[in-house]
């Protein structure tokens, strides 16, 4: 892994993987500034396919297939990336195609893309687990970017312009920190001669900082969502809780493993699925971003359940916190966290978009080492004291099923 | 003595050396797939899903999937996974309805210690399963809500009705259904509640013991290693003993329908949605199974897709949120499916848009750029398939277990680039007339 500051001052962050077919680059843009209009964002992200000043939609979609090449953009809560995967043989093709939607984007079809937006949402909604969790989000991150949640865009939606976006486009070209990653068989000095032909004119900047608050939680909310012909009841439970930025990060990560986050011998699949067959899916969750982080557990289960479920999630909750994990349980969740850890970097694709991650949060795209010599450190001790800090009130419980079970 | 294993090398695109098969008197088969990293897959394939089920026992394989996991006479319930997710392994089961796998996927380890261990636990898990009554769970009358004991009936039981709020699960079921008159192909693979709450551990037992035979499994594994070991592992923890082998019933292929079939299914839901299915070629076919996965690419796959552009992209106010189409390839005969999602009141408009394009293509055929589009796509597709050994192994089961042989893998790239236009439009029309279709709408009540 090498770490190289283009001329324009972006970060490249560089791993050679020989006799590999695939070539993958990542481009992050972090976002540092909030969004005025719940689906800003998502509108940008959702124009940087429909057209350049080159190419309209059609020409760009038909390119990139002919050539079996996949370029696309994703738009998370910190940042908006685009991710370029294709053969080797078609990588100066994918970049001029990838710096044509970066640099050339024209935007023009706003109010196509809103219209299209605003009829994929109620599809979404239409899937039970989805609507649960669109009700969860929106509350726990509520009046914040965060809690941006589909059904929140469709209240913000109108109201946004095509003004809005180019504003948001040209402030995050301008203005946004950004990483480049790229992984596969390459001769660098080609490469970056290619990023400099292409990315010249953009420019990264040191001097900027996030105007993004960190969210807040002051009060438990029970959230309750009817939905009458629901033959499963959708449960979501979820704390703030410290992000990656902390040194309790790699210590929260162990004890989301125990808990329920990976696999068939977790505390929560073993005592609320094989031992009491309430659900098919249970699980817990540890959600990273930059200005928070939250720990879930989920479970889905015959609406006559939700009591029993809540039920067992507090005597599991309850027992984390209050017993101390044994040393050999602990050794198991750190070797099972550390051993999946190979997972997110088979391939060339995963690679690139994890150093660019880690590069992007300031953390060095080489973390990775680190944050597993960091869980080969984490303790039992930690593990009662994260769990103590993470899981008290205030938190949010949200509940989907029909109406004459949600009163629990 | 030692046993008398045939071994057959096969040419696998982008693996950096060919892929060793190994055929063993008592008919298991062995495949070894070299992929260079630290992370190695092992499975095994049996050929059994809902292909080998009748009304009575809908859902079973699918059921003996989850309690294979409930214990060996060696190690009791819970050891497995428990020992292997401790070494980083990510250890699950799928069933379909040609077969059904289970697979561990983790890191060598030193000395590849893990990785033995894992064909160890593995080869216990699929040679030897207890079932324990006490971990199926007490049968039961489906309804009934005194049932003390929820163990995995109740587990397998949850998964029916999560499938149950899943709009496109529910359309899928109703025609698949109805695209069959006879073939067993027409039973979802997990069955009915009623049936897991009440099929007897005895049924289960002779289940498994008529279809995990020697010539039913291919056991794969797939990293980097060396094969004279791997080997010479996988055949001693494979000890099947005296296990009589069974043969697989042959079914009569089922028939497309002649006249065109519609079904209106109504729920508590804001949209629109509808598949529309056809019967395809037997998997062997290769020749029309690559067609049909080029009409695919072609017609609904991808922003550059026909019904995305047509439907969706170059209209000012489209009544689409989604369309696509997909294929699936199955041993008796593969699907064709185009599914929708809509504004709800304009199911009729829906429906005829999407008519239209398929007559349209079965009319006026595909464009040169469009046919050579697709063929791109397909070997990018297969490189990617090369890139995990997940992704590998499960590629080697399907051909393995779904066409019989590996040998079509060698010639893919080859019968793909030899495709011709011609040859691809006269797909379209050979399979996908709407007299042959079977449609599956939901719409809110």
């Amino acid at each position: 892994m090498k770490k190289v500051i283009l001329e324009n001052n972006i970060p490249l962050v560089l791993k050679q993987n020989k006799n590999t077919p695939r070539m993958a680059l990542c481009f992050y843009f972090k976002i540092e500034n909030p969004e005025k209009k719940a689906g800003l964002y998502t509108v940008l992200n959702r124009l940087f396919l429909q057209g350049t000043k080159n190419r309209t939609a059609q020409q760009l979609a038909n390119e990139l297939d002919e050539n079996a090449i996949d370029c696309y953009s994703e738009m998370k809560q910190d940042f908006i990336r685009f991710k370029l995967q294709c053969l080797n043989e078609d990588f100066e093709k994918g970049i001029e195609i990838l710096a044509d939607i970066i640099k050339n984007s024209t935007f023009e079809d706003f109010n196509k893309e809103v219209i299209k937006l605003k009829g994929e949402i109620p599809a979404e909604m239409d899937e039970p687990k989805s609507k649960a969790m669109d009700a969860f989000y929106k509350n726990i991150f509520k009046n914040h970017p965060y809690g941006h949640t589909y059904t929140k865009i469709l209240e913000d939606i109108d109201d946004i312009t095509p003004q809005d976006v180019r504003d948001a486009y040209k402030d995050l070209l301008s203005n946004s920190p950004k990483v480049i990653s790229l992984v596969g068989d390459f001769d660098e000095n080609n490469v970056i001669e290619l990023l400099k032909k292409h990315f010249s004119e953009i420019k990264n900047t040191s001097d900027f900082s996030s105007k993004i608050e960190a969210p807040v939680l002051t009060e438990t909310q029970i959230v309750k969502v009817e939905k009458d012909d629901a033959a499963q009841a959708q449960i979501i439970q979820g704390w703030h809780v410290p992000t990656i930025f902390d040194k309790d990060y790699p210590a929260i990560m162990v004890m989301n493993t125990m808990l329920g986050s990976s696999g068939l011998s977790s505390r929560l699949f073993l005592e609320l699925r094989d031992k009491k067959g309430l659900a098919y899916v249970v699980r817990s969750s540890y959600e990273i971003y930059d200005k928070a982080a939250l720990f879930n557990v989920y479970i889905a289960t015959e609406p006559k359940n939700i009591k029993t479920s809540l039920e067992g999630f507090k005597i599991e909750l309850d027992k984390i916190k209050n017993i101390p994990v044994t040393e050999q349980e602990l050794a198991n969740a750190k070797n099972n966290l550390i051993g999946k850890r190979q997972f997110f970097t088979e391939t060339n694709l995963q690679q690139s978009s994890l150093m660019a991650f880690y590069e992007d949060k300031g953390l060095g795209a080489d973390y990775e080492e680190k944050l597993i010599e960091q869980i080969n450190h984490v303790t039992a001790d930690d593990i009662q004291r994260v769990a103590n800090l993470c899981i008290k009130e205030p938190y949010v419980l949200t509940v989907l099923a029909p109406k004459e079970y949600l009163n629990f | 003595m030692e046993e008398n294993i045939v071994k057959k090398e096969v040419v696998y695109p982008y693996l950096t050396r060919p892929v060793e098969i190994y055929e063993r008197e008592c008919g298991h088969k062995i495949v070894l797939a070299h992929k260079e990293g630290g992370l190695v897959n092992i499975s095994s394939w049996v050929k059994t899903g809902s292909i080998n089920e009748n009304d009575e026992i809908n859902g079973i394989s699918h059921f003996l999937e989850h309690l294979m996991f409930k214990g060996t006479h060696k190690h009791k319930a819970g050891y497995f996974d428990k020992t292997l997710e401790s070494k980083g392994a990510i250890v699950n089961a799928a069933t379909w309805k040609d077969y059904t796998f289970y697979y561990v996927t983790l890191p060598k380890g030193p000395e590849n210690s893990y990785m033995n261990e894992a064909i160890e636990l593995h080869a216990d898990m699929m040679l030897d399963p207890v079932i324990p009554e006490d971990e199926i769970g007490p049968a039961f009358t489906y309804g009934d809500d005194n049932v003390s004991q929820k163990r995995e009936r109740h587990v397998v039981i949850e998964e029916i009705r999560m499938r149950q709020d899943q709009p496109w699960t529910k359309i899928y079921n109703n025609t698949n259904k109805n695209m069959y008159t006879n073939h067993p192909y027409r039973r979802d693979v997990i069955g009915f509640p009623e049936i897991i709450a009440s099929v007897s551990r005895e049924t289960i037992l002779d289940y498994y013991r008529t279809h995990y035979t020697p010539n039913n499994i291919t056991t794969i594994v797939a990293g980097d290693f060396d094969s004279k070991e791997v080997l010479e592992k996988v055949v001693k923890e494979f000890d099947f003993k005296e296990r009589q082998n069974y043969q697989n019933p042959e079914y009569d292929l089922d028939k497309p329908v002649e006249e065109e079939k519609y079904f209106e299914l109504k729920g508590k839901i804001n949209t629109g949605f509808a598949i529309t299915g056809w019967l395809g070629p037997v998997a062997r076919d290769i020749k029309d199974n690559i067609g049909l996965e080029i009409v695919n690419v072609v017609l609904g796959e991808g922003q550059s897709s026909r019904l995305y552009q047509n439907l969706i992209e170059k209209v000012s106010d489209p009544i689409f949120n989604v369309v696509t189409t997909d294929f699936y390839s199955f041993r008796d005969g593969g699907n064709f499916f185009v599914q929708s999602n809509f504004k709800a009141d304009k199911k009729d408009d829906a429906l005829r848009l999407i008519k239209k394009e398929f007559e349209k293509l079965s009319k006026e055929g595909m464009s040169e750029q469009e046919f050579q589009k697709a063929k791109k796509k397909l070997k990018a597709r297969f490189a990617e398939s090369s890139e995990t050994v997940s992704d590998i192994a499960e590629n080697i089961g399907y051909y393995m277990t779904v066409c019989n042989e590996l040998d079509l893998v060698e010639k893919y790239l080859e019968d793909l680039e030899s495709y011709t236009l011609e040859e691809a439009n006269q797909i379209a029309n050979k399979y996908l007339q709407f007299k042959n279709s079977v449609t599956t709408v939901l719409i809110p009540e």
